[in-house]
């Protein structure tokens, strides 16, 4: 048993609360209770997912090794700010146009009891380098090397120009680990983190055990442990969190929400996430070709119906290719009305000629597709579009859509899936190369915007360029992007200090604490 | 006893084999890419760069043909080593018995429980054959079968987790969290095995020896206790049996409910995410373990009814 510090809970839980209240964080910080905090509580976190690669840094693990206060970083993205702020580098700085260096906090011990190096930061960043399944944050085609120039800097080197680099190390999958980590093929996270828990078990496909970390960097820790429970199932973690078994669920499906709203004793927290469902078109194929006809049919659909209905409202309808609260989304208000006559007097213009009925292919990976799939149907044959529905699993879809032998495709994707900024999405999805265009649309004014931002490190500057490439997509209607969803937590009324993270990187901190009711 | 021994070991054998080449052809006769498979269950995400694609496979062996695939790992399995895992790079071995281990658990408590509510029901809807105590308890038990795990499941957490705050809503961390999901496994099995028990009571008490029991003075029911109930539950054994090796594997909706971390889900995800070793690993283990059991199954029958003896040569 570790000791248990008692230490100046009502300072702390003020502290936490001053800053939660001054958006110190993104997300919504949960309703809490006046009660003070117990520092011999520990809590219970259900996760959606569990760790299918062992705990390799450069997997999806990363994500629950940092979630649950153990891995960190040596950046954090700000939600609220909108920007990279320190972690476990203080500061940092562009050496030359390919070289970013990053001075690394002193007086840092992992939980091994070893001191944070710049040696050993290399050391675990070109352990990552070298993953054969590859991070997409973090990898050999982004960065060229990682080396230690002076005691205590970090030099990461990149191919070319990048203003990008400390949003790459505010990766999950950019985490540091001690150099004991990595002994042996597997990597052992147990005792060689530097965050505020330290993990002390685990029960495959179960749970992690995580213990207060008492010679935390960061400052006292309010929870003597916790455990974060691998839950696959929405509605097993809905029950969970309503019965008190859990104090923080996340990710609740939308048939649970209206349950858990009505319950007592807890909040359910909703958040913009970075995940837009869209109706993907064939730029490059007829009649699809035709921005009238693509615009025809996004006047055509009924978002707000659709958000509605089929998400019951875990969602938002979609105001353009970014949600509206994010930084780069530049001023892109409401979401497009159903505009039935504007739609039909498209087509007519367009010269469409239903000679064939359109067809969507709905993604079973989301069951609610097949349901969406049908609303669009049923819009679209508002305005004499047939449609016709086929239901693949993605692998089934990927390579017909790659290859531009499709009309609409129902999917989801996750703009921020590797770093904090928008470019690689930008880049990927819809730039004339880009390598996953499944719209296959090609703008070289778009493309020209996209370069700019690439190598632009002012963030307002870069936002802009974001901004008006995203009005270039929507003027140009190449995809419809239908609703956004929503990250929707719930969390029992006496965790406090909890703020709502949309891509579920932090969830527990030394400021995480539970009063004893 | 050695012919039948050995026609059974026979058994084990084509089954493994069977079962692990069909397991092993999963991957590559569903839509998509194994490999890519693989590496989305690591990295969640669209975007694939081919060079990665190329390189773990040429990482797992994938680029050797198929048959040289599945000979390399009957070789090593045949030296008891189960190999790594396609995803996590961890000893197959280290996942598939803990994991078998939970799921024995489970499936033996269902059965259990199975097993002591049907054998009363299935007793008196025998012997009350035909009047209002055999009608009420042949259709509450038959109507188990039309309740899919999916829908009991939910409705057990609602009542006993949510409404009664007496059981975990799921977990497997002690034996009030066994409770609801052998709870939700064991309503099919209670439903078959009472109609089996009562079946066997009723063709027990039908046959010649009972009248010639009571005729040589046994009270009845003494005759009921000494021939009709040992008689009726002779099927129940076999039945046991198939539902015990059918369970080992398809468990895995009440265990993706529950969060039990089990053989099933684990097969279930091993197939989904193309991990191709440790699908076997564990299908392997499920067949040699369901094999055995069905095999203790028909000694245990022969005991209970030496005429069937003569059948195992």
């Amino acid at each position: 048993m570790l000791p248990v510090k008692r230490s100046r809970p009502i300072l702390a839980v003020a502290a936490v609360l001053a800053l939660s209240g001054c958006g110190f964080s993104g997300g919504q910080p949960a309703q809490e209770s006046s009660a003070a905090a117990d520092t011999s509580q520990r809590i219970v976190v259900d996760n959606f997912r569990a760790p299918v690669a062992d705990w390799a840094v450069e997997s999806d693990a990363a994500y629950i090794l940092s979630l649950s206060g153990c891995l960190e970083t040596l950046t954090k993205f700000d939600q609220a700010k909108g920007e990279v702020v320190p972690s476990l580098a203080t500061e940092w700085k562009q050496h030359s146009p390919l070289e970013w260096d990053f001075t690394i906090r002193d007086g840092v011990k992992f939980q091994d009891g070893t001191a944070l190096t710049a040696e050993s930061v290399a050391t675990a960043l070109n352990h990552v380098l070298k993953a054969t399944v590859p991070a997409r944050a973090f990898n050999s085609k982004i960065i060229s090397s990682v080396s230690v120039p002076q005691e205590g800097t970090v030099r990461v080197t990149t191919p070319t120009e990048s203003p990008l680099v400390p949003y790459r190390l505010a990766s999950v999958n950019s985490g540091i680990l001690s150099p004991a980590a990595y002994e042996g093929e597997r990597t052992n996270p147990f005792g060689h983190c530097t965050g505020p828990f330290v993990p002390v078990s685990e029960v495959a496909q179960q749970s992690l055990t995580l213990d207060r970390n008492p010679d935390y960097w960061g400052g006292d820790v309010q929870l003597a442990g916790a455990e974060i429970r691998f839950i696959t199932n929405g509605a097993t973690r809905a029950a969970q969190v309503q019965t008190g078994e859990a104090d923080i669920s996340m990710s609740i499906p939308a048939a649970s929400l209206s349950s858990l709203e009505n319950a007592d004793g807890l909040s359910v927290l909703k958040a913009d996430s970075p995940r837009t469902a869209t109706l993907y078109m064939n730029n490059g194929r007829a009649p699809l070709d035709n921005v009238d006809v693509r615009t025809a049919i996004r006047d055509a659909l009924d978002l707000e119906s659709l958000a509605a209905s089929v998400y019951e409202g875990a969602a938002l309808p979609a105001t353009g290719v970014f949600a509206s609260s994010e930084p780069w989304a530049g001023t892109t208000g409401e979401a497009p009305k159903q505009d039935l006559d504007g739609a039909k007097k498209l087509l007519a213009d367009a010269g469409y000629t239903a000679d064939r009925p359109l067809e969507i292919i709905a993604i079973v990976e989301r069951a609610e597709f097949a349901d969406v799939a049908a609303v669009i149907q049923d819009n679209l044959k508002a305005v004499g579009i047939p449609v016709s529905i086929v239901t693949k699993e993605y692998a089934a879809a990927e390579p017909d859509v790659i290859a531009g032998n499709y009309d609409m495709l129902l999917s989801q994707r996750n703009r921020l899936i590797d770093i904090a900024d928008p470019a690689g999405f930008l880049s990927a999805d819809y730039t004339c190369s880009g390598s996953y265009n499944l719209s296959h649309f090609c703008d070289p004014e778009y493309d020209q915007l996209l370069a700019k931002a690439a190598t632009t490190v002012d963030p307002e500057e870069r936002y802009s360029l974001y901004a008006q490439a995203g009005g270039i997509l929507t003027e140009k209607a190449v995809n419809v992007w239908l609703v956004n969803e929503q990250a929707t937590d719930a969390v029992r009324n006496n965790v406090l200090g909890y703020v709502q993270d949309p891509l579920s990187r932090y969830v527990l901190t030394a400021q995480t604490a539970k009063t004893a009711s | 006893m050695f012919p039948f021994i050995a026609k059974r070991t026979a058994t084990l054998v084509a089954a493994v084999l069977v079962s692990s080449f069909a397991v092993f052809l999963i991957p590559y006769f569903t839509p998509g890419d194994p490999v890519r498979t693989i590496i989305r269950s690591r990295v969640s995400g669209n975007i694939i760069d081919d060079a990665d694609v190329q390189a773990l496979s040429l990482s797992l062996g994938l680029q050797d043909p198929l048959i040289v695939q599945y000979f390399s790992w009957l070789g090593r399995i045949a030296t008891g080593d189960m190999g790594l895992s396609h995803v996590s790079r961890t000893p197959v071995a280290d996942q598939v018995l803990p994991a078998l281990a939970v799921t024995l658990s489970l499936v033996a408590a269902a059965l259990a429980l199975a097993v002591l509510v049907s054998l009363p029901l299935g007793i008196v809807a025998g012997l009350r054959h035909g009047k209002p105590a055999d009608r009420v308890i042949t259709s509450v038990t038959q109507s188990f079968i039309a309740m899919p795990e999916y829908w009991v499941a939910p409705l057990l957490v609602l009542v006993f987790a949510l409404k009664l705050s007496v059981l975990p809503s799921a977990g497997w961390s002690g034996p009030e969290s066994m409770v609801l999901p052998a709870l939700t496994l064991a309503l099919r099995p209670i439903s078959y095995f009472t109609s089996a028990v009562r079946a066997g009571m009723i063709d027990a008490a039908a046959a010649e020896h009972v009248p010639a029991a009571r005729a040589r003075g046994l009270s009845v029911p003494q005759a009921v206790l000494r021939h009709v109930i040992p008689n009726g539950l002779v099927p129940l054994s076999t039945l046991v049996a198939v539902w015990f090796a059918g369970l080992l594997g398809g468990s895995v909706i009440v265990e993706v409910i529950f969060a039990v971390p089990g053989m099933g889900r684990l097969l279930f995800d091993a197939v989904v995410n193309s991990d191709i070793p440790l699908a076997q690993g564990g299908v392997v283990l499920v067949v040699a373990l369901a094999v055995l059991v069905t095999t203790l199954a028909d000694f245990v029958h022969r005991a209970l009814t030496p005429a069937v003896e003569g059948s195992y040569a």
